[in-house]
C-alpha cells in the first residue's frame, strides 16, 4: 500500500497525456490550476511524448518500443529536473510504472533499448537500471491533490454542499498495480475523500462499482455493443442511486462515458441525468477556476450548463 | 587453581573408531605423558564401564582434574558432569575437548589431526589451571499460575492447573467469563452429526470454575504491566468496578427498573440490554454489573433505581478501580481471536445492507438467548425489534451520547415502571417491554417472516492474498457455514442455503458432517463471488462464477451470510506487547516450535493456547489448553530450578559500584541495598556484555572468565592458526555439524567456545596474535531468537568496534552468522581464512 503522506509536492512533471490533450484539455489546465493554488512544484515538459499507451492497448505498439518511448520520456524527466511523473490518466500511470519495471529488472530489453539510443547517436537517453524507481517516481494527479485535500477543504471557494456524487476510479491505477495504491485497492475512496472534503455528498459504494468505464481500448471499436453495455450497466447503478455528478481520474474513462452517454441513450431508449467531470476540474471549480477559461466545460458532451448554474458556478 | 600435574589426568574415548581410526591415541598419550600428565583410553567412555573407569581412576589417584577427549559436550556433556561430581568433584573441575566432531571428522589426515588432538587437550589443561569451583544457581518458582482470558481456552487451562493442585488465577475482561463460546448457540463436533448446545458444555465448566477452590477468578480485570521473569513474574492487575457488592444475589430487580438501554455488545450491538445487567443469564460470577458510560447515576443525572429496588443493598455507586500486584510462576496467554471486519469487503455490503452478517453473528441470532431468541429473521424485519424496546419518546442514543440529558426525559413515563409497581415477584430476569406501543410491536415480532434463501459466503478476508485480506486459511470457518447451513435446514426445511466456496475444508472426521449436510439438500458453488447487490425490494443478489461449469449465476438471497477471518483480538495484540512474547506477521503469539513446543511462548514460562496462538476450533482450542496447563504445571513443579547456562558474576572486591554494567541489555544488574551490584540469576543469560564495559575487569561470566580464555589460547595455538570465538548456542551446534555433514577445513582451525563473542575484548584478541593466530573469527547466533535478536546486534557492534582499535591489525578479525543448516558455507568461511591467513581483512559474512 502507498502511504499518502510519501505522496509528493515536489519535483512533480506533469505528465502530458494524449487522450487529454485531444479530447478535454481542460483537465490539464485545471489541474495546473490546482496545483498552483495548492503550492505544488510541477512543470510540463513540451519535450515528453505519448506513453504509447492507446497504441499499445490496441496491439499497434509492442512492447520494446513501448519500454523504448518510456525510457526516452524518464530521460526528458530527469534531465529537467522533475523525476517524479505525475500523469493525468491512469494509462499513462499504469504504463510507465510497468516499463520502468520492466526497464530495471529486464536486463535484455534495456540493452537492446540503449542499443537502439546508442546507434543513432541519442546517448543522453540510455537508461541504466536503477535510474527511476517505479515505486517511488510514479504518481497520479489524484494522489497529489489528495495529499492536499486539508488545503482544499480550507481554500475552497465554492460549495457542493447537497451535490450527490459519485467516483470512478480507474481500472488502469487500481487493478494493474493493485499492491500500490494509496487505500485499500477493492475500495479506493480517493476521489471521494476529496470530493468530500468540498462539501459533495458521495455515494461512497454503489452496484457495480468496480466495474470498468467498458472501453477496453480496441473493445469499444470491435466489440462495441459489449463496450456500451457494461457503461451502461455503471450509469443503471448511479441513475438508482440517485447520483448527479459522476468523478472520473482518467481521460479514457471520461470519454465512455461523457461521449457515450448521449449514444447510449439513444441506442439503448434510455434517459440518464448524470454529468462528467475530472476529479482536477472539479477541485479546480471548487478553488474559484473558470469553469470555461479554466476547466474547459466547453469540450464535454453531455453539456454542464444546468449543473453549474444549480451549484452557482455560473 | 594450580594442582600438581599428578593430581590431573586426561581420559580420551575410541568413540568406537570414532575417533581412533583419525587420531593416534597412542601418539597423544605419549605427548601429554612427556609433560607429566596420566592418560587414559577406553573403547566407550560414554558406557558404564567407561564412567566407572574415570571414577575409580579419581579416586584411586585422588584426582583433582579431569579433562576428557571425546565427542561434542553438547551430546554428552551432561553426563560426564554427573560421573565426576559422583566422585567428589566440582563439575567445573572437568573440561571436555572436543576430538571428534571438530577434529577427527574434519581432519582426514591423520597426522594433522593427531596433532590438534593434542592441541586442543592441551588446551583444556591449560583451562582448568584457572578453574574455579561453580556453585549450581537455584531459583524458587513462584507456585502460583496466572491464566489471561476467560473463554473456552482460559477456562480448560485453569481448570487443569487448578485440577493438578495449582493455585491459579483467571483473569477476564469482560464482567462474565465465557468467551465467543458463549455467542455460539450450538456447535459442531467430529464425532457425531447432531450439533451440540454450547452452553450446556460451557455453563457447567463456568460454574467449576467458580467453585473450585484452587482458581481465584478476577473478572472486568486486565493485565496491566508484567515485570522479572521466568519463575517469578510480577504482575499488575487492574480490575474496573462494576459497582454492585458480592452481595448481589442476581434478581434482576435492578436490571427491571433501570431506565436506560445500552447496545449489547454480547448481542451483536442489539439495543436490548440495559445500564445495570449482566453479560448473558448463565454469567459467571453471577453478578450484575453497571455500564459506567450509560449509567445515569455515574453520569451525574440522579437516577438511583437499581439502588431502590435492590433488597441486598449491593448497588454500591462509589467502588472504585483496584490494583493488585502478584507473583507468579507461570503464565498462559487465552486471550482469544475477534472476526475480520467484513466492511473492508465493500463489495459484500456488511455494514451497508442490513441483511448482510457474519458467521458469528447468525451463531448469535441461532442462539435460543439471541436477539431474536433463537429465530431466523432477516435484520430489516427485526429492526423494529430495537425501536420497540427504546420506546417511547427519545431515543435512548440520546442518553448514551449525552449523559447529563434531563432525566426527564427518560423513557420511564409509564408509572408501571416506577420501583413500588415493579413485578418484584418475577423471578425472571428477562427484560419485558412495558409501554403499549412496544408490545404490539412485541407480536409483530413473535412473527416475523423466515427468509426463504440463504448465501453464504466463505473465505471473507481469509486465503486473499489482497491488500487488506489474510493469506491464511482460518480453519473453522468450513464447518461454521455447514453447522449453521444444518440447523436452519433442521428447524426450517423449507429454506434454500448456497454455500459459495474456495475449497470446503472438512478436515478429519468433519468429513462425515459435510457429507450429512449436503445429503440435506444444501446447494454448494465453487467461487468466491464478486458483489452482493441490493434489489429495490431489499432482497439481495449475489454475483458469482460457478467456476465448475463456468457460469455466472445471480443467487437471490434474504440474507447473506460471510464467513469472516479470525484474527488475533486486540486483547491478544496488547498481551503479547505487554509479555514481550514474539508474535507472527498477523499478531498472533507465536509458538517456539510448531512440532516439539507448540504452546511455549518465547519466553521461558509463559505459554499460549486457544486462538491467542492461531485460528483452530473449540475442539481443538480444548486439547491445547490441556496441554498449556501440563506444560506450565511441569514449569511450577520443577521447582527449584537449576539454571543451565552460566551467569555474570561481580567480583565484590574490585568493584568500584560505578553502575556502569547497569546498561545490561537484559536488565539483569542492579544495585542491591547495600549498594552492591547483584545479579538477577533468572534474567541474565550470561552473555558478556558487562564484562566489555567493566574496566576494572570486575564482572566475568563463570566459566568464561578471561583468564581462563586466556590459557586455553596459549595451549591450542600454534603459529598461522585461524582463532574462532564460538557462541556456545547455535553456532557451537552449527560448527559440530560440518563434523556430522562429513565436511573438512583445514587442522589449523582452533575453535575457543565462548558464551558470546563480547565475552572477548581486545587484550584477548592481542593475546591470540601473540600466541601466533594469523587470525580471529567470531562465529555468531544469527538474531533468530529473542535472546540473539538483543545480542547479535550487540557483537557485531562490539566486533566493528574492536577491528577499529586494532588498527593494522583490525584487518585479521572476521565475523560469520551462523545458521545451522549453513555447514558448508562456515566450513568454506574456515578454510578459506585459514588459507589465506592474512591476505583477506574484510569481514566475512
Amino acid at each position: 500500500m502507498k502511504p499518502i503522506e510519501n505522496v509528493p509536492d515536489r519535483k512533480l512533471l506533469l505528465f502530458k497525456s494524449c487522450m487529454v490533450s485531444q479530447e478535454y484539455p481542460g483537465i490539464e489546465s485545471a489541474t495546473g490550476y490546482a496545483f498552483d493554488r495548492l503550492g505544488v512544484d510541477y512543470f510540463v515538459n513540451e519535450e515528453q511524448s505519448c506513453c504509447t499507451g492507446i497504441g499499445h492497448y490496441t496491439d499497434l505498439f509492442e512492447g520494446l518500443t513501448t519500454a523504448a518511448i518510456a525510457a526516452r520520456n524518464f530521460a526528458v524527466a530527469r534531465r529537467c529536473g522533475y523525476p517524479n511523473i505525475t500523469c493525468l490518466c491512469s494509462t499513462c500511470y499504469a504504463v510507465n510504472k510497468e516499463a520502468c519495471e520492466l526497464l530495471n529488472t529486464n536486463a535484455e530489453v534495456r540493452e537492446k533499448v540503449n542499443s537502439i539510443f546508442r546507434e543513432q547517436g541519442m546517448d543522453d537517453l540510455v537508461y541504466e537500471k536503477g535510474d527511476m524507481d517505479p515505486r517511488s517516481n510514479f504518481y497520479h494527479a489524484v494522489e497529489v491533490l489528495l495529499s492536499k485535500v486539508d488545503l482544499i477543504r480550507e481554500n475552497k471557494q465554492l460549495d457542493f454542499s447537497g451535490v450527490k456524487a459519485a467516483a470512478h476510479h480507474a481500472c488502469h491505477y487500481y487493478k494493474v498495480k493493485y499492491q500500490d495504491v494509496v487505500g485499500n485497492p477493492e475500495n479506493p475512496q480517493l476521489i471521494d475523500d476529496i470530493a468530500a472534503a468540498c462539501g459533495a455528498d458521495m455515494v461512497r459504494w454503489y452496484e457495480d462499482r468496480t466495474l470498468t468505464c467498458g472501453m477496453g481500448f480496441s473493445q469499444l471499436h470491435l466489440n462495441r455493443n459489449t463496450s456500451l453495455q457494461v457503461t451502461k450497466a455503471k450509469l443503471d447503478s448511479l441513475k438508482n442511486a440517485g447520483v448527479e455528478l459522476m468523478l472520473h481520474m482518467c481521460p479514457n474513462c471520461h470519454i465512455q462515458y461523457d461521449r457515450y452517454q448521449p449514444v447510449i441513450e439513444k441506442e439503448f431508449g434510455v434517459e440518464y441525468d448524470t454529468v462528467h467531470m475530472n476529479i482536477g476540474q472539479f477541485v479546480a471549480l471548487a478553488l474559484g477556476a473558470d469553469p470555461y477559461e479554466v476547466c474547459g466545460f466547453q469540450t464535454h458532451s453531455v453539456p454542464l450548463e444546468g449543473f453549474l448554474e444549480r451549484i452557482g458556478a455560473l | 587453581m594450580i594442582v600438581p600435574p599428578e593430581k590431573t589426568a586426561v581420559f580420551i574415548c575410541h568413540c568406537s573408531g570414532n575417533i581412533s581410526e583419525h587420531v593416534d591415541i597412542k601418539a597423544v598419550k605419549a605427548a601429554l605423558k612427556a609433560e607429566g600428565i596420566s592418560v587414559f583410553d577406553y573403547e566407550y567412555l560414554c558406557s558404564s564401564p567407561g564412567q566407572d573407569l574415570i571414577k575409580s581412576k579419581i579416586e584411586e589417584k585422588g584426582l583433582e582434574k579431569v579433562v576428557i577427549g571425546s565427542c561434542t559436550p553438547s551430546k554428552h556433556g551432561l553426563l560426564f558432569k554427573k560421573c565426576v561430581r559422583e566422585a567428589g568433584l566440582n563439575r567445573a573441575m572437568l573440561e571436555i575437548a572436543n576430538l571428534r566432531e571438530q577434529c577427527a571428522w574434519v581432519h582426514p589426515d591423520t597426522a594433522e589431526a593427531t596433532e590438534k588432538a593434542i592441541t586442543l587437550l592441551r588446551g583444556k589443561l591449560k583451562r582448568l589451571d584457572r578453574g574455579e569451583p561453580l556453585q549450581d544457581i537455584k531459583v524458587d518458582i513462584f507456585p502460583r499460575a496466572l491464566v489471561i482470558g476467560g473463554g473456552i481456552a482460559g477456562i480448560t487451562a485453569a481448570l487443569n492447573l487448578a485440577d493438578n493442585g495449582v493455585s491459579t488465577y483467571l483473569v477476564e475482561k469482560d464482567s462474565s467469563i465465557g468467551g465467543q463460546m458463549a455467542k455460539i448457540g450450538k456447535i459442531f463436533s467430529p464425532d457425531k452429526l447432531a450439533e451440540e448446545c454450547a452452553m450446556c458444555s460451557l455453563s457447567p465448566l463456568m460454574n467449576e470454575v467458580a467453585a473450585h477452590p484452587k482458581i481465584t477468578l478476577l473478572t472486568r480485570t486486565e493485565v496491566e504491566a508484567v515485570r522479572g521473569s521466568a519463575g517469578k513474574f510480577k504482575v499488575m492487575l487492574r480490575t474496573r468496578p462494576g459497582y454492585v457488592r458480592d452481595t448481589c444475589t442476581a434478581c434482576g430487580r435492578c436490571n427491571r427498573v433501570c431506565p436506560v438501554l445500552v447496545e449489547n455488545e454480547f448481542n451483536c450491538g442489539h439495543k436490548d440490554k440495559k445500564a445495570i445487567s449482566m453479560r448473558f443469564s448463565q454469567s459467571i460470577p453471577k453478578t450484575y454489573s453497571i455500564d459506567p458510560d450509560h449509567c445515569l447515576q455515574l453520569n451525574g443525572v440522579p437516577c438511583g433505581k437499581c439502588a431502590e429496588a435492590c433488597r441486598t443493598e449491593a448497588i454500591d455507586f462509589g467502588q472504585q478501580e483496584e490494583v493488585l500486584e502478584l507473583n507468579f510462576g507461570a503464565i498462559i496467554a487465552a486471550t482469544g481471536f475477534k472476526e475480520y471486519d467484513a466492511s473492508l469487503k465493500p463489495q459484500y455490503g456488511y455494514g451497508i445492507f442490513e441483511n448482510v452478517l457474519t458467521q458469528m453473528e447468525l451463531a448469535r441470532m441461532l442462539g435460543i438467548n439471541g436477539p431474536t431468541k433463537g429465530k431466523l429473521a432477516r435484520l430489516s424485519d427485526t429492526c423494529n425489534l430495537d425501536a420497540g424496546n427504546s420506546n417511547p419518546g427519545n431515543s435512548t442514543t440520546d442518553f448514551s451520547n449525552a449523559p447529563t440529558t434531563d432525566p426527564s426525559n427518560a423513557p420511564t413515563t409509564d408509572p408501571s415502571n416506577s420501583p413500588t409497581n415493579a413485578p418484584i415477584n418475577a423471578p425472571t430476569n428477562d427484560f419485558t417491554p412495558n409501554s403499549p406501543e412496544s408490545s404490539s410491536l412485541k407480536e409483530k415480532l413473535s412473527d416475523p417472516p423466515v427468509p426463504g434463501r440463504i448465501v453464504m459466503i466463505q473465505c471473507v478476508g481469509s486465503r486473499d492474498e489482497k491488500a487488506g485480506g489474510i493469506p491464511y486459511c482460518s480453519r473453522y470457518c468450513c464447518m461454521a457455514a455447514l453447522k449453521h447451513a444444518s440447523l436452519i435446514r433442521k428447524k426450517y426445511p423449507d429454506t434454500e442455503i448456497t454455500i459459495c466456496y474456495i475449497d470446503m475444508r472438512a478436515f478429519g472426521f468433519y468429513e462425515n458432517y459435510y457429507r450429512a449436510v449436503q445429503e440435506m439438500g444444501v446447494s454448494f458453488v465453487r467461487g468466491r463471488p464478486a458483489e452482493v447487490i441490493r434489489k429495490s425490494d431489499k432482497s439481495l443478489i449475489v454475483r458469482v462464477e460457478d467456476t465448475l461449469n463456468q457460469k455466472i449465476l445471480e443467487l437471490p438471497a434474504d440474507l447473506v451470510v460471510l464467513s469472516a477471518a479470525m484474527l488475533p483480538s486486540t486483547g491478544t495484540r496488547v498481551i503479547a506487547g505487554v509479555l514481550n512474547v514474539s508474535q507472527d506477521e498477523t499478531g498472533f503469539i507465536k509458538e517456539r516450535h510448531s512440532k516439539l513446543k507448540p504452546v511455549d511462548s518465547s519466553v521461558d514460562g509463559i505459554f499460549v493456547c486457544g486462538t491467542a496462538q492461531g485460528p483452530k476450533d473449540i475442539t481443538d482450542t480444548i486439547a491445547q489448553a490441556g496441554l498449556a496447563a501440563a506444560r506450565a504445571r511441569a514449569f511450577i513443579a520443577d521447582s527449584p530450578k537449576v539454571l543451565e547456562h552460566e551467569l555474570a558474576r561481580i567480583n565484590q572486591l574490585t568493584c568500584t559500584r560505578c553502575g556502569d554494567c547497569l546498561s545490561c541489555p537484559f536488565d539483569a544488574l542492579s544495585f542491591s541495598e547495600s549498594g552492591r551490584v547483584v545479579v538477577d540469576p533468572l534474567v541474565c543469560t550470561g552473555c558478556g556484555y558487562c564484562t566489555e564495559i567493566c574496566e576494572k575487569g570486575a564482572v566475568q561470566v563463570a566459566g568464561f572468565t578471561k583468564s581462563q580464555l586466556k590459557s586455553e589460547i596459549e595451549g591450542v595455538l600454534e603459529a598461522g592458526d585461524l582463532l574462532g570465538f564460538v557462541n556456545s548456542g547455535i553456532s557451537s551446534l552449527t560448527c559440530d555439524n560440518i563434523g556430522n555433514s562429513v565436511l573438512s577445513y583445514p587442522s589449523n582451525v582452533k575453535l575457543v567456545k565462548v558464551s558470546t563473542c563480547l565475552v572477548v575484548d581486545k587484550e584477548l584478541i592481542m593475546h591470540a596474535f601473540r600466541h601466533g593466530a594469523a587470525s580471529v573469527l567470531f562465529v555468531e547466533d544469527p538474531p533468530d531468537n529473542p535472546r540473539a535478536e538483543v545480542i547479535f546486534p550487540l557483537a557485531l557492534r562490539h566486533f566493528e568496534k574492536l577491528k577499529e582499535e586494532l588498527g593494522a591489525d583490525g584487518s585479521r578479525l572476521h565475523f560469520k552468522k551462523a545458521y545451522v543448516p549453513n555447514t558448508k558455507g562456515l566450513a568454506g568461511t574456515f578454510t578459506s581464512l585459514a588459507r589465506e591467513g592474512e591476505m583477506n581483512g574484510d569481514m566475512v559474512r
